[in-house]
């Protein structure tokens, strides 16, 4: 017994593992004081009311949870997020699938093109999204003006000013703010399949498209789930594109999840209502990350 | 080699025409941001401006005050990255050389924690800030722009720490140096290129975060650039000839940073499939 202890003691107690405490602890202190806690604190106010000062008022139980779900909105902007990360993810996806196929073409000027598509990606997310409200203008925009003119599209919508168009303007922004990521990504993932395998392929017949199934596909299938899965984080957390371009309206229609608790706390100031939504929003990041950890770990091999 | 041909007929015009489209909102900037006021506001627009007004790039720096939300947005991303660096250096060394009880689960919250958006916290965050009597300071902004990349970068420069072969460690030990010195002056400087991508990366989080600024900064003397362009719209009739110029110079520093990085940062997202 007395054994056992020492032992215990003499692996969490030695000198190594002293110092690794000693060089995480700030890192640490700082995230137990400004995620860890909030994170908490979070969870405790969604079963409290609150008043318009976000201070405690009294313990409801899950009455806020259920004020949440009777609530249509609610529902709608669950519904919101999830085309908007699904059709989102989507997009970006088969754009940068295909970017990363042309980039990986031989040809002169092809490390250009390949930073002129990094572009939007390095970007300041705000400050694109400022540019891209002038871009969308009904009357002075440059958009509108140059699909009429170019024959693309005589009667284009007005873009923010309507529930649909608001919510298709808003998730292009944010598409192509995505778009580079999974260009790059699956970029670098074809450089490294070996040449020979395509060349053996060619060998014995198969075509470009059958290759590019079975060769450049099959090799990037680890790479496909990893940064599909980041891609589909981001895309649902993207605050910043909505509230800049649309502060979530006309008429709610640009609002999702994760604006919805901003605007429940700083507009219509219902703390108790951003608390529900925000403990709802980790639970599902949580299940996606933990998704996204396992695989990351299983290719990494720690 | 008669497909690569093909292929290139087929993929240069293809290239243009995507980039044509991406890269759009960026033409309407350019096209925009040397506009008289009167030409941005005709109907229908034009692309080409009638006259090409240079005292754009004046009247930004002298009516608007940008050198103001530069030099805020400066001092909060470099105090990012300085606490950024101090912390994850350090934390990143532990877990990638030291054997711990623990270690594993550090880094699977690490991972987790990369994840984890701003937003969700904000309203307790908000509570924090006030107790500590941050609201409205750069205090608040470096300490969180700092937090909020530090998972992600104890995870890029763990990876670094982890392709320094062991031996030239032990080397230096048997040498008589201690632990503490094998890192500083063995590993650190090694590790440079990986202590510039992260430093670059908190730099380039702080420069552009949104959320915080909004939420935090009230005065406008303390206003970094986002928010302060931000604010520009939509008072009246906004002057687009002069956000455009602001942009455009806004976006020029995390332009030239991010192509510094982008290599190391892609294979750090989607790690062991992509070599740096």
């Amino acid at each position: 017994m007395a054994d056992a202890t020492a032992s215990l003691r003499r692996k969490l107690w030695n000198p190594e593992a002293r110092l690794a405490y000693v060089l995480i602890a700030p890192t640490a202190i700082f995230l137990v004081a400004f995620m860890f806690y909030p994170i908490l604190y979070v969870f405790v106010m969604s079963f409290f009311r609150t008043n318009k000062l976000s201070d405690l008022v009294r313990f409801v139980g899950l009455a806020n949870f259920i004020d949440r779900f009777h609530d249509q909105e609610f529902w709608w902007a669950a519904l919101r997020s999830l085309i908007w990360t699904g059709s989102g993810v989507a997009v970006k996806f088969l754009v940068g699938m295909t970017i990363a196929v042309l980039l990986n073409v031989n040809y002169r000027g092809r490390k250009a093109a390949r930073m002129a598509f990094i572009i939007p990606w390095a970007s300041s997310v705000p400050i694109s999204a400022l540019l891209w409200q002038w871009v969308y203008h009904p009357e002075f925009g440059l958009l509108n003006h140059t699909l009429k003119i170019s024959g693309l599209w005589t009667n284009p919508p007005g873009w923010l000013g309507a529930g649909f168009s608001a919510f298709v303007a808003c998730m292009w922004v944010d598409i192509w703010v995505g778009i580079p990521f999974f260009a790059l990504v699956f970029l670098a993932g074809m450089q490294a399949i070996p040449h020979e395998l395509y060349e053996s392929a060619h060998m014995d017949g198969a075509g470009g498209i059958r290759s590019f199934f079975s060769i450049t596909l099959a090799g990037l299938r680890e790479l496909i789930l990893i940064s599909t899965l980041l891609s589909a984080i981001w895309t649902f957390n993207d605050f910043n594109v909505i509230f800049i371009l649309t502060r979530a309206g006309p008429a709610n229609s640009t609002n999702i999840l994760i604006t919805s608790v901003y605007m429940n706390a700083f507009v219509d100031l219902r703390f108790d209502w951003a608390a529900v939504q925000s403990v709802i929003t980790f639970l599902i990041l949580t299940v996606v990350s933990v998704v996204y950890a396992r695989f990351y770990f299983r290719q990494e091999n720690i | 080699m008669r497909w690569q041909n093909r292929a290139r007929w087929l993929a240069i015009p293809l290239t243009v025409v995507i980039l044509l489209v991406l890269l759009f909102p960026f033409f309407v900037m350019i096209s925009t941001m040397l506009k008289t006021g009167k030409d941005v506001y005709t109907s229908p627009p034009i692309w080409i401006p009638t006259h090409i007004e240079w005292s754009n790039f004046a009247a930004v720096w002298t009516q608007y005050d940008l050198a103001s939300y530069f030099l805020a947005s400066l001092i909060i991303a470099l105090g990012a990255t300085v606490l950024n660096t101090l912390l994850c250096v350090p934390a990143a060394y532990a877990i990638a050389r030291l054997r711990f009880p623990g270690r594993k689960v550090s880094m699977y919250l690490l991972l987790m924690i990369e994840m984890f958006s701003p937003v969700i916290v904000i309203i307790s965050l908000f509570k924090v800030v006030a107790r500590f009597g941050l609201l409205d300071s750069y205090v608040a902004l470096i300490v969180l722009d700092a937090l909020f990349t530090v998972a992600f970068n104890t995870w890029m420069m763990n990876g670094y720490f982890r392709t320094i072969p062991k031996d030239i460690e032990e080397a230096a030990m048997i040498d008589g140096c201690t632990r503490v010195q094998t890192m500083t002056r063995i590993m650190l400087p090694i590790a440079v290129p990986g202590l510039v991508t992260v430093m670059i990366y908190a730099f380039i989080f702080a420069w552009n975060e949104f959320l915080f600024a909004l939420t935090f900064i009230s005065s406008k003397a303390k206003m970094p650039l986002t928010i302060a362009l931000y604010n520009f719209v939509g008072r009246w009739t906004t002057q687009w000839q002069y956000l455009t110029m602001a942009a455009f110079l806004a976006l020029i520093p995390v332009l030239i940073l991010f192509y510094i990085i982008e290599k190391r940062l892609v294979a750090g997202l989607a790690g062991g499939a992509v070599k740096g």
